[in-house]
């Protein structure tokens, strides 16, 4: 082992992270090499002023109140936390039994989805029956597409940053006003 | 037998505000002490210190447990330090190679102690930010080397290297002399 070698270990002999067999050659060297023993000391007396930098205790006033400052910081960062990281809060229906408002929303568009299945259901023309296909559904204004696909796309796009039970509750009024007229007064 | 951190963790969860409190008060010193020795100064230590605190409650269930509450804390801790520094840009960025080097050893013995210090700690603050972390886990917070790998997000074998360039940089500001071949 060379004083090359005993350099680029100085750090890791003074903090004991090396294998005994390695600390075993190093000790060997510093015992015959005055330079790297200076060397060793001197980037131990590094490490030991390193060790006096104290902190400046700032007191147990500011420890005692330290919990409460946390706690204050907190609160104020829960409110500003934005309305998609709350947990959702819960809605008071009329029988004034807390609800979650998602599964409210599950259910309204399970309902609305099966509404318009049986609309579909009940226009579909019959063996026999009135003769609606000769009446063409108004198309949209949006070439190629029916009402119903444009309505729900376009509604969800409005409604995209709004309370998802109101926009549930807006696009049944809607696709519901849209619908009768469309329907109903072809009929 | 004092409750384990992830024991207070637990309860806090449930709503418990008396382990709240133990947990901060358990671990205030701590994070208050990592951050004033990355920035030196009370007012911005213990304001970074409850951020340190505030964000590990915030999030307290994205904590998967893999390591210690205390370990997770320094990781926060680290980052609201890099953060700070680099947004108020109060350290200076002289480069610590560049400085010059101190008298030779034989003159220190009439230096003052305020000199001195006042040394060490400008060549702490011109450390890259990676060494001095390192250094600051290592000589403050007897963290072994995994861990601090662990806490900086990097190899152990990195974590070794960070400190002891961290070392080697300090001991030619601070203790001169002409560097050997």
């Amino acid at each position: 082992m060379n004083c090359t070698d005993v350099k680029e270990w100085t750090v890791a002999y003074l903090e004991l992270d090396l294998e005994a067999s390695l600390v075993r050659n190093i000790t060997a060297h510093l015992e015959g090499c005055p330079v790297c023993r200076d060397e060793m000391e001197a980037v131990r007396q590094v490490l030991v002023r390193l060790k006096r930098r104290a902190v400046p205790d700032p007191g147990d006033r500011f420890w005692n109140e330290f919990p409460d400052h946390v706690r204050h910081q907190l609160v104020h960062a829960q409110g500003e936390a934005t309305p998609l990281q709350r947990p959702s809060r819960p809605l008071r229906l009329w029988t004034g039994i807390p609800v979650r408002s998602w599964p409210m929303a599950l259910a309204a568009s399970v309902a609305l989805l099966v509404g318009a299945w049986m609309l579909a259901g009940v226009l579909e023309p019959r063996n026999g029956g009135p003769a609606l296909k000769e009446q063409p559904v108004t198309q949209s204004p949006v070439e190629g597409k029916s009402d119903l696909p444009h309505i729900v796309e376009a509604d969800w796009e409005d409604f995209g940053e709004e309370d998802p039970d109101m926009v549930l509750v807006e696009m049944a009024s809607r696709l519901d006003r849209q619908t009768v007229d469309r329907l109903f007064g072809e009929i | 037998m004092a409750e384990s951190d992830n024991e207070l963790l637990d309860r806090y969860a449930a709503g418990d505000e008396s382990a709240f409190e133990e947990l901060v008060r358990r671990h205030q010193r701590t994070v208050y002490d990592l951050a004033y020795r990355m920035l030196e100064n009370h007012a911005d230590a213990a304001d970074l210190a409850q951020k340190t605190f505030v964000q590990a409650f915030l999030h307290h269930r994205t904590f998967r447990r893999e390591s210690s509450f205390r370990t997770w804390l320094f990781q926060i801790g680290l980052n609201q330090c890099r953060n700070a520094i680099r947004d108020r840009a109060r350290l200076t960025h002289a480069d610590v190679d560049g400085l010059p080097l101190a008298a030779p050893q034989d003159t220190f013995a009439v230096a003052a102690a305020a000199e001195l210090r006042d040394r060490l700690g400008w060549a702490i603050r011109a450390l890259p930010e990676r060494q001095r972390e390192a250094l600051v886990l290592r000589v403050y917070h007897n963290h072994a080397f995994a861990e601090i790998g662990a806490i900086m997000s990097c190899s152990e074998g990195t974590a070794k290297a960070n400190y002891h360039h961290a070392v080697s940089k300090l001991r030619r500001v601070l203790v001169g002399g002409e560097e050997r071949p």
